[in-house]
């Protein structure tokens, strides 16, 4: 029982690191993957990240936040089929995990609470000067 | 983007691993960029995962524990066998550097023995800890060889004499890079107590340089991965994935 629960202990420890270390870029990932659903591989991942931010993430930082998520089981990847559009070649799918998924409203919340009364947060109460 | 273009493209993506390879070509073909734009993604890749495998101590280890030090030692060590040899065979002593004493042809075979399984141990440990980032360990050996080379005094041996200890580091490493399983504890075990009583025999006759005890380290090393079951799966994952 002792073992459990020190076992337990460190699964929330962990959960609460993965947590604690969910950035920006990688939090838009996670909304961009689980958004997309059982369609979620790079390049549309990218065009969505571009469309909600007018910026374009290349490939390198895309790829190596990807891997990073996967290690912290926040991600499920694997190789998809190849399609002509692509020149035959394959495509990375990606899936977000329910670890993932309570990570990302973890830091959404976060984010909304700490917002809350900020002069550039929509719905406020008593409205914009 | 050109058929030339995209040639470069696909030429610059071997330096990623085979599926990536797949998957950013892919990726890329979608995109329909320039051609520029798509060897900057590939290079930006492939220069990422570069510095993330830096970020790990194993590779500044295998570097600076291991390749720079014993670079040094063993390049003295091929002094040590060449010199002997040119002694005892031509009788010709280089007054210039004292690499060898009174040693006869037992104590050379010894000290032979000893340049190879330590070369070979060490290269060993080098290529399985830092899979990835080798080719950087070959380049600090390279950088050690050319340092001591410049600050030493090798009188009239052969340059290429001071290199003996090359290949066997270099097949030790080709072996510790291939290898999928662990090394053998049995044959880990028997390397090592060979260069223990090999390194006791010439210590015992005054032929070893006290420093050259630091060689020993790399074969016990690996006789105490081989003997760790959970310890080796784990390095062998981080191995393969560093």
């Amino acid at each position: 029982m002792r073992c459990k629960k020190a076992l337990d202990q460190l699964d929330d420890y962990y959960h609460n690191v993965a947590i604690i270390m969910l950035g920006e870029f990688e939090y838009l990932l996670i909304t961009a993957a689980a958004g997309l659903g059982d369609d979620a591989y790079g390049a549309a991942i990218s065009e969505e990240i571009k469309t909600a931010t007018g910026r374009k993430c290349s490939l390198g930082a895309l790829y190596t936040t990807i891997d990073r998520l996967e290690t912290k089981g926040l991600l499920k990847t694997w190789m998809g089929n190849a399609t002509a559009q692509r020149g035959g070649r394959a495509k990375r799918m990606i899936r977000v995990t329910p670890k993932g998924v309570l990570a990302a409203k973890e830091f959404y919340d976060a984010v909304t609470r700490v917002s809350r009364g900020a002069a550039w947060a929509e719905n406020q109460a008593g409205g914009s000067s | 983007m050109t058929t030339l273009g995209w040639s470069l493209v696909e030429l610059s993506a071997r330096l990623l691993e085979r599926d990536e390879r797949e998957f950013v070509l892919g990726d890329l073909a979608e995109d329909r960029e320039c051609v520029w734009h798509g060897l900057l993604e590939v290079l930006g890749l492939f220069f990422r995962r570069q510095a993330l495998l830096w970020r790990d101590v194993r590779p500044w280890m295998a570097g600076f524990l291991l390749v720079w030090p014993a670079s040094h030692l063993l390049i003295h060590v091929s002094i040590s066998v060449t010199s002997t040899y040119e002694r005892l065979v031509y009788h010709r002593i280089f007054l210039e550097n004292p690499h060898t004493g009174n040693e006869g042809f037992l104590l050379w075979v010894c000290h032979i023995l000893l340049l190879v399984a330590w070369s070979w141990a060490t290269g060993y440990v080098v290529g399985s800890i830092s899979r990835r980032t080798a080719w950087a360990s070959v380049a600090l050996g390279m950088a050690a060889c050319n340092y001591t080379l410049g600050t030493m005094c090798v009188g009239g041996i052969p340059r290429l004499c001071l290199f003996l200890f090359v290949p066997p580091a270099l097949a030790g490493m080709w072996h510790g890079l291939r290898q999928t399983v662990r090394i053998n504890q049995t044959r880990a075990t028997v390397v090592a107590i060979s260069i223990t009583v090999l390194m006791m025999f010439a210590s015992l006759s005054h032929a070893l340089w006290v420093l050259n005890w630091a060689l020993i380290g790399p074969a016990w090393y690996l006789v105490v991965i081989a003997s760790k079951p959970a310890v080796r799966a784990v390095a062998l994952t981080e191995g393969n994935a560093g």
